[in-house]
């Protein structure tokens, strides 16, 4: 939050243009998640305030539904650069290192991503296999992995994306 | 800490606080106990309070991948893990006596009954709380009929079930959301153990603790103190024996009578702060057990869907528990 | 044990060089314990945890009210609340000489009271006042230091993500938080407000006289702020009464703000869709700065770090108020460098134990209460310091026409302000503590 939030794709074209939109698309898709989850969590503290009862699950519901959503966040935020930096030590820099600390930023983004997919296919299969479920309405955790990788995916794309435009920043910053 | 003489550095994690009991009368003791029959070649360092990472439900995770050597947790954390011990969770299975309870445990898990729960570690321990007790915000309850339509904040999986089965409503919230909850009576109560009391300043939110005569109560919680298979496997045997015979029989009743000891101060604390202590007697205690045998039935259903004989774990706990209490008697 | 203890100290000076190459906090952490945990216990540990770390570091309970209150306020500065509660402020106060530096100021606390971060309540805010500051004359230096020291209002009055956030590491109960940050929420408002006044005395040049404002429009203007009202009785007041837990609360909230917008015709589809990507935005950052951090504690438990930093500070000899007083320091000095959320991530789990272990002549859950809103005020002073003063740079980005030097010497005056108001928050506890006695359980 404590970043001015100006960050837009917007204006930006390519090659990668339908990956973009995409991406921006499963942010939104996120977002739509969290507006459900608000208006549930509505729903259910009027019904506990005048009838009594809940929605069932609202609250592990909530939980997993948060958690999916941020997943589906990471892309888009890798894309537009919004992670926060300190920027105070190299704000004289030039562009050429600014393009090589964009391009190590890319690279740790892409390796985390690419090392959290195959992590977390591993923590979907064992939820899985133990048959982990919430404990209100017995929801099986291990479907909620199914976005979360998907999400991921789009991340190391996000990273391939962000990651070509530092190396070009690098070569053209050469000359 | 560890020691740099020992020969097995081992981390025993675990999700409560350094100040808890179950940090500095169970864990603490047991640990120490282990390093000094050792001689010293096993070290021991706890780290309370999730300080390596994660949160409560990832703790089995964690001793099955050998991320820590040993951990304390709820198996109710994983709904699903562990299917056949949830059979003690079940009212009226266990009803008044920690230390008879987890020596049923110990038995069906030695007679292979639920074994099954736990291929993937070295069990040091499986133990229960007192067990639920209820806490009222206004209201006395003496019979079933007086639970009607409340809202009553749920335990366990299975607790939500009793709440349903004495027709009230559950409500599910997080442990720590229940003080405010009770403050303004989002809920009218809950199914929790005397031992909750003092850290959640319970006699102060409510005005009545209730439970059956002789202390029985309405459900319990299951834990598991675990060990990971390869740290016990690399050890030699003389220090395997020393890792056995600390989770041995004695331990699982000692670890009863720690949790039933950590009861008294809780329940003291509510009745000199003025609150009632009502005990359920007689005849109406028998319609408890009455309205209860259906949450019971759902679950033998729910797992015989699974596959799981729920009707021979049924019946083996109560009779491992019955037997046991008398022996205690 | 000594040797585990050096590498995470190397770890940590590996992670502040990280940080200042300008690698994302979150990331930099995130390598500093994927890089730390292996060397100290093998790979195997943490890829194990990497399984279902991320998934359970999201799926906190607590958590979930962090993306409602940045959702609420998200939708809150695109539904045009912002402009209402300036123009009302401004009739009631636009009278007075340097009155609509007031207004700004009070619309700031009134934004702030239904948006949980401080560059959004700058942003919206200066982008709303900052026009009519400039067309009335005021100076560039008063005009521009306001709206940079009236957004920090937009933390310190609930609800506030930091806030959240602090409450979670140190395991305190967010409501009383929320509760013990209103007074010296409404302390700085007030404090802002008399450093305006003396602001205008000592230099009569830096803004016109007030105008006078007939009843009509006054009472219109009031009229105008019952959404934002009607949102914060409902929200913080139903916290504070205890109708509700945070996270329906900031639900409930989310979902008022979303139709007061509707209704209100000044919430259409662009608009929220950008509320919407910047909640998307925001909510990944965080998340992932917590990941980060959850990772760096796997690697500094491991190597023993926090208890070994706080026996060393605790066993120095030094008195309590000197341990504090130098741990606010480092929070300024730490505050000029970093945003204030980052900052409290990073800090908090290092400086809390340290704090824990020391007597302060009151008990653990007040002490948290209290250390944690001076800590929030002390973050929150780094917002407005050179050289990175991320709500200078905000209002910097409206103002183009003021050089940033200007904005931070507008700024020192309220800086002034707030370094008298930590010295009263850390001399009487009460002001922190008395909301919070008298509506807690
Ligand atoms: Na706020
Ligand atoms: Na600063």
């Amino acid at each position: 939050m404590e970043k001015p939030s100006n960050f837009t794709d917007d204006g930006r074209t390519g090659p990668e243009g339908p990956v973009r939109t995409l991406i921006r698309w499963w942010a939104l898709g996120g977002g739509f998640v969290l507006c459900a989850l608000a208006i549930m969590t509505v729903i259910s503290v009027t019904l506990t305030a005048t009838v009594g009862t809940q929605v069932p699950g609202d609250f592990e519901m909530t939980e997993i539904g948060v958690a999916v959503a941020v997943f589906m966040f990471l892309p888009y935020t890798q894309l537009t650069g919004a992670n926060v930096t300190v920027d105070i030590f190299t704000a004289r820099a030039g562009r050429r290192f600014s393009a090589i600390m964009v391009l190590a930023s890319s690279a740790i983004a892409l390796l985390f991503s690419i090392l959290l997919i195959w992590r977390m296919s591993e923590g979907m299969l064992d939820l899985r296999s133990y048959n982990e479920v919430t404990g209100i309405i017995g929801f099986p955790i291990w479907t909620a992995f199914i976005p979360m990788l998907m999400s991921l995916v789009l991340l190391l794309v996000a990273s391939l994306v962000t990651t070509g435009e530092a190396w070009h920043e690098f070569r053209e910053s050469r000359t | 800490s560890t020691s740099m003489a020992a020969e097995f550095n081992f981390k025993f994690h675990h999700l409560l606080g350094p100040k808890s009991p179950a940090h500095t009368k169970m864990i603490v003791p047991w640990t120490e106990r282990v390093m000094k029959d050792s001689g010293g070649r096993i070290a021991i360092e706890v780290f309370p309070s999730m300080s390596l990472g994660g949160k409560p439900p990832q703790l089995v995770n964690q001793v099955n991948d050998g991320v820590v050597d040993f951990v304390w947790t709820v198996l109710g954390y994983t709904p699903g893990r562990f299917p056949r011990s949830e059979v003690f969770d079940l009212p009226f299975v266990h009803t008044n006596n920690p230390i008879a309870t987890n020596m049923a445990m110990y038995d069906l898990l030695q007679n292979g009954m639920i074994a099954e729960d736990f291929k993937d570690v070295k069990v040091i321990a499986l133990h229960v709380n007192a067990g639920q007790a209820i806490h009222t915000v206004d209201k006395p309850i003496h019979t079933v009929e007086d639970l009607k339509g409340l809202k009553l904040r749920i335990p366990t999986r299975t607790g939500g079930w009793i709440i349903e089965a004495l027709g009230a409503n559950p409500v599910a919230m997080p442990v720590p959301e229940l003080p405010q909850a009770l403050s303004k009576k989002v809920v009218d109560g809950a199914f929790i153990p005397w031992e909750i009391i003092p850290p959640l300043k319970i006699h102060e939110l409510t005005k009545y603790q209730i439970e059956g005569e002789n202390n029985t109560r309405f459900g319990t919680t299951t834990f598991m103190i675990a060990m990971n298979k390869d740290s016990y496997a690399k050890l030699p045997d003389d220090l395997k024996a020393v890792i056995d015979k600390n989770a041995g029989l004695d331990w699982w009743k000692e670890i009863g009578q720690i949790w039933t000891d950590s009861e008294k101060p809780g329940i003291k604390m509510a009745v000199d702060h003025g609150n009632e202590h009502i005990v359920i007697a007689g005849a109406e205690l028998e319609k408890f057990r009455t309205a209860l045998e259906p949450v019971v039935n759902r679950w033998v259903e729910e797992v015989t869907a699974k596959g799981i004989d729920g009707k021979a774990l049924v019946a083996a706990a109560r009779e491992a528990i019955a037997k046991h209490s008398k022996e205690g008697m | 044990m000594f040797i585990d203890f050096a590498i995470g100290l190397a770890g940590l000076a590996f992670l502040i060089a990280l940080i200042a190459l300008r690698i994302p906090i979150a990331y930099a952490m995130i390598l500093v314990g994927l890089v730390g945990v292996p060397l100290l216990s093998g790979v195997d540990i943490v890829l194990s945890q990497l399984k279902d770390l991320a998934y359970s570091q999201f799926s906190i309970y607590d958590l979930s009210v962090v993306p409602m209150f940045v959702l609420m306020g998200n939708i809150a500065t695109r539904a045009g609340l912002s402009r209402d509660l300036f123009t009302a402020a401004n009739a009631w106060l636009g009278r007075f000489k340097g009155g609509v530096a007031m207004a700004a100021i009070a619309a700031c606390a009134g934004f702030g009271s239904v948006c949980g971060s401080s560059l959004a309540t700058a942003s919206t805010m200066g982008q709303v006042a900052y026009p009519e500051l400039r067309r009335l004359k005021y100076s560039p230096a008063l005009a521009t230091g306001t709206l940079a020291a009236g957004g920090t209002l937009g933390i310190l009055i609930p609800p506030s993500v930091v806030l959240i956030i602090y409450a979670i590491i140190v395991e305190a109960n967010i409501v009383t938080m929320f509760m013990a940050a209103f007074i010296p929420g409404i302390l700085a408002m007030l404090l802002f407000m008399l450093t305006v006044t003396i602001f205008v005395t000592v230099k009569p040049s830096a803004a016109p006289k007030g105008r006078a404002v007939s009843s009509k429009e006054l009472m219109e203007a009031t009229v105008a702020i019952l959404p934002v009202a009607t949102v914060f009785a409902v929200v913080i007041g139903g916290i504070y009464l205890g109708f509700f837990n945070p996270t329906p609360a900031a639900a409930v909230g989310a979902v008022l703000v979303w139709v007061f917008g509707i209704v209100r015709k000044q919430l259409n589809w662009a608009g929220m869709k950008s509320a919407l990507l910047e909640t998307c935005q925001t909510t990944a950052m965080i998340f992932l700065i917590l990941l980060g951090a959850e990772l760096l504690k796997i690697f500094m438990s491991r190597g023993g770090v926090p208890i070994a930093a706080a026996e060393a500070i605790q066993g120095s000899g030094l008195s309590p108020m000197v341990i504090l007083v130098l741990l606010l320091i480092a929070l300024i000095f730490l505050g000029c460098l970093m945003d204030s959320l980052s900052m409290i991530i990073l800090a908090i789990p290092f400086f809390w134990p340290v704090l824990e272990g020391l007597d302060y002549g009151m008990s653990i859950e007040d002490m948290k209460i209290w250390f944690g809103i001076i800590a929030l005020v002390v973050v929150e002073l780094g917002l407005i310091t050179p050289p990175v003063g991320m709500n200078v740079f905000v209002i910097h980005s409206i103002a183009k026409d003021v050089p940033m030097s200007e904005t931070f010497k507008g700024v020192l005056p309220f800086f002034a302000s707030e370094i008298v108001r930590v010295s009263l928050l850390v001399a009487f506890p009460s002001i922190i503590l008395f909301l919070p006695r008298l509506l807690g359980n």
